[in-house]
């Protein structure tokens, strides 16, 4: 418990050097949003990167190589290129939607970052609501999908459109119920109180062990919803072109590809946050701390843990990152009836059974299922 | 009830039974993941292309006889042989020849049925240029050889899978100037002439 929290110690700082406590915070609080929306953009871009290298190491070719060392430059051309491109909007267009379809996914993916901890104190916003504002969030984006599928005067674009609106209703309900149990099992829908749940026994009490069947419809729906593979018919290329994508370039569909990247991230944290223990190592830490006799409020320490912690919680998303990717070149796609079929036929009934499971064993375990 | 139970679980069976090829085709991609790229990074690194390959054709201009066989041969009468009837020799004298490789099929007959060998197939294969009339090769263009692949030292040359040595499957690992699996074929020349003289 406690770690580090660099809020009240600005503030400290900033009142001691003469500052009322409100400028001081006033001063505090773009802070963490600015760096949230540098990390997530970052995390995004090497996204891009992965998706490139791996899927190039999958088909035994080698990818971009020499945008600087292993190509790691090349999400900085990819950008550089779609900044500098024109805007090209169809004739007879709704000019309006046509751009605020893009910017309302987009935000609405960076929003949901809000609550998303990288450490203990390491949020923008520790709100009580926590992963039910994710999802209510989330479900946004597809408002800005069917906008912009609406507004493009492309017969791809709408059906697109209409598919991505139907794709994330149907895979918000399995998402929620999977994401419920977590909730009740925890006793809370704060992110930091879900991850701290976790932390007690290192990498046995992390809730995928005690949720095994809302870990796998946790995943599976958040493939959904990121729209990936074998779940991209909103952008089926073999039929739809690129789906409501078809008609954009320049700034408005970096806006959508970063906005795609960046709700896979997202999709990666919620899963390492609900289900592989948030930013806990594998191994209690603060156990560690006390067996080598370091009083857990020493700086070193502290920055240490943080450290460790933000390492934890990107390795693991990451790794969900690695898996989507590898998913994408080992999995057919589905064709839209069965990923509706998929959704309400299987998720759903299974989602309200692993509810009632939980529930069950919160009343006949509540020691090993947070009673 | 019973018969509920039953369905759930089939349908619980189904579900296993899909994990587990998802699982399986997952293995499947992780480990090419493992296996070396097979990708040539032309044009640093080139095929060498084998001794029947047909690429651009070299033409020797003193060889020539204008006979036009190259002409006729061709399977759209691609080549042009303009030439002057000389009356105080009573031969024909060459004034120029092209070939169009921007219409060519490199289908080699010319070069078949050349009677004095004035055309050749090269193994030049990379002809891209900025504008299709450069494509047009008279006889000064036609008389060049290309750079082998193998002597160009900005060029580093890859073997193809059946001039390999044997056991080798990759013609990144192995040295070009390594010996290829099998007899080579002067070495059958010998053998078929040892057999005739025994």
């Amino acid at each position: 418990m406690g770690g580090i929290d660099l809020q009240r110690s600005l503030v400290e700082v900033l009142t001691g050097a003469g500052l009322s406590s409100g400028a001081a915070k006033a001063i505090w609080m773009p802070l963490p949003m600015i760096l949230i929306v540098l990390v997530v953009t970052v995390g995004a871009l090497v996204c891009t990167w992965l998706e490139r290298k791996i899927s190039a190491a999958a088909q035994q070719r080698i990818g971009p190589e020499y945008a600087g060392p292993f190509g790691i430059l090349i999400p900085v051309a990819d950008v550089a290129k779609l900044v500098i491109k024109q805007g090209t909007p169809p004739a007879k267009s709704d000019p309006l939607l046509y751009t605020l379809g893009p910017a309302i996914v987009f935000i609405s993916v960076f929003l949901c970052f809000l609550v998303v901890p990288f450490g203990q104190n390491l949020l923008i916003s520790n709100i009580g609501t926590g992963i039910f504002f994710v999802i209510a969030i989330s479900s946004i984006a597809p408002i800005g999908l069917l906008m912009a599928g609406y507004a493009s005067n492309n017969k791809y674009s709408l059906l697109g459109g209409l598919r991505a609106a139907a794709q994330s209703i149907s895979y918000e309900i399995p998402l929620a119920l999977a994401a419920l149990a977590i909730a009740m099992m925890s006793n809370s829908l704060s992110t930091i109180d879900i991850v701290s749940q976790q932390a007690d026994y290192g990498l046995l009490s992390w809730n995928i062990l005690r949720q095994p069947i809302g870990f796998v419809i946790f995943v599976i729906a958040a493939l959904a919803e990121c729209e990936r593979l074998p779940f991209d018919l909103p952008e089926a290329e073999e039929e739809l072109v690129a789906g409501y994508q078809t008609e954009y370039t320049g700034m408005r569909f970096a806006l959508f590809y970063g906005g795609s990247y960046a709700n896979l991230v997202l999709a990666g944290m919620l899963v390492s946050i609900l289900y592989l223990g948030g930013w806990e190592l594998p191994f209690p830490i603060d156990q560690v701390g006390d067996m080598l006799g370091i009083a857990p409020s020493t700086a070193w320490w502290q920055i240490i843990t943080a450290m460790l912690g933000i390492t934890a919680i990107l390795l693991k998303t990451y790794f969900f990152v690695f898996t989507a990717i590898l998913l994408r070149w080992s999995v057919p796609r589905v064709r839209i009836d069965q990923l509706l079929d998929l959704g309400w036929k299987f998720l759903l009934p299974i989602g309200l059974f692993n509810l009632l499971l939980t529930a069950a064993l919160k009343l006949a375990l509540p020691s090993w299922f947070g009673g | 009830m019973l018969k509920f139970l039953s369905k759930v679980g089939a349908y619980a069976k189904d579900a296993v039974q899909a994990a587990k090829y998802i699982g399986q085709g997952m293995g499947v991609t992780f480990d090419h993941m493992r296996r070396r790229p097979i990708t040539v990074q032309y044009p640093y690194e080139k095929l060498i292309p084998s001794e029947r390959f047909r690429g651009r054709i070299h033409f020797e201009f003193d060889k020539c006889i204008s006979c036009e066989v190259c002409v006729r041969v061709c399977p759209i009468n691609l080549p042009v042989v303009d030439y002057k009837f000389n009356s105080e020799y009573k031969k024909k004298e060459l004034k120029s020849y092209s070939i169009d490789f921007g219409v060519c099929i490199f289908c080699g007959n010319c070069v078949e049925y050349c009677p004095t060998n004035a055309l050749s197939m090269t193994e030049e294969y990379d002809l891209s240029t900025y504008d299709r009339h450069e494509l047009n090769f008279d006889s000064v263009a036609l008389g060049r050889l290309p750079t082998k692949v193998t002597e160009d030292p900005l060029v580093t040359p890859i073997r193809e899978l059946a001039y390999l040595p044997k056991g080798a499957m990759e013609g990144h690992q192995v040295d070009h100037r390594q010996r290829r699996a099998g007899q080579r074929p002067e070495e059958l020349m010998a053998e078929s002439k040892e057999g005739t003289e025994a």
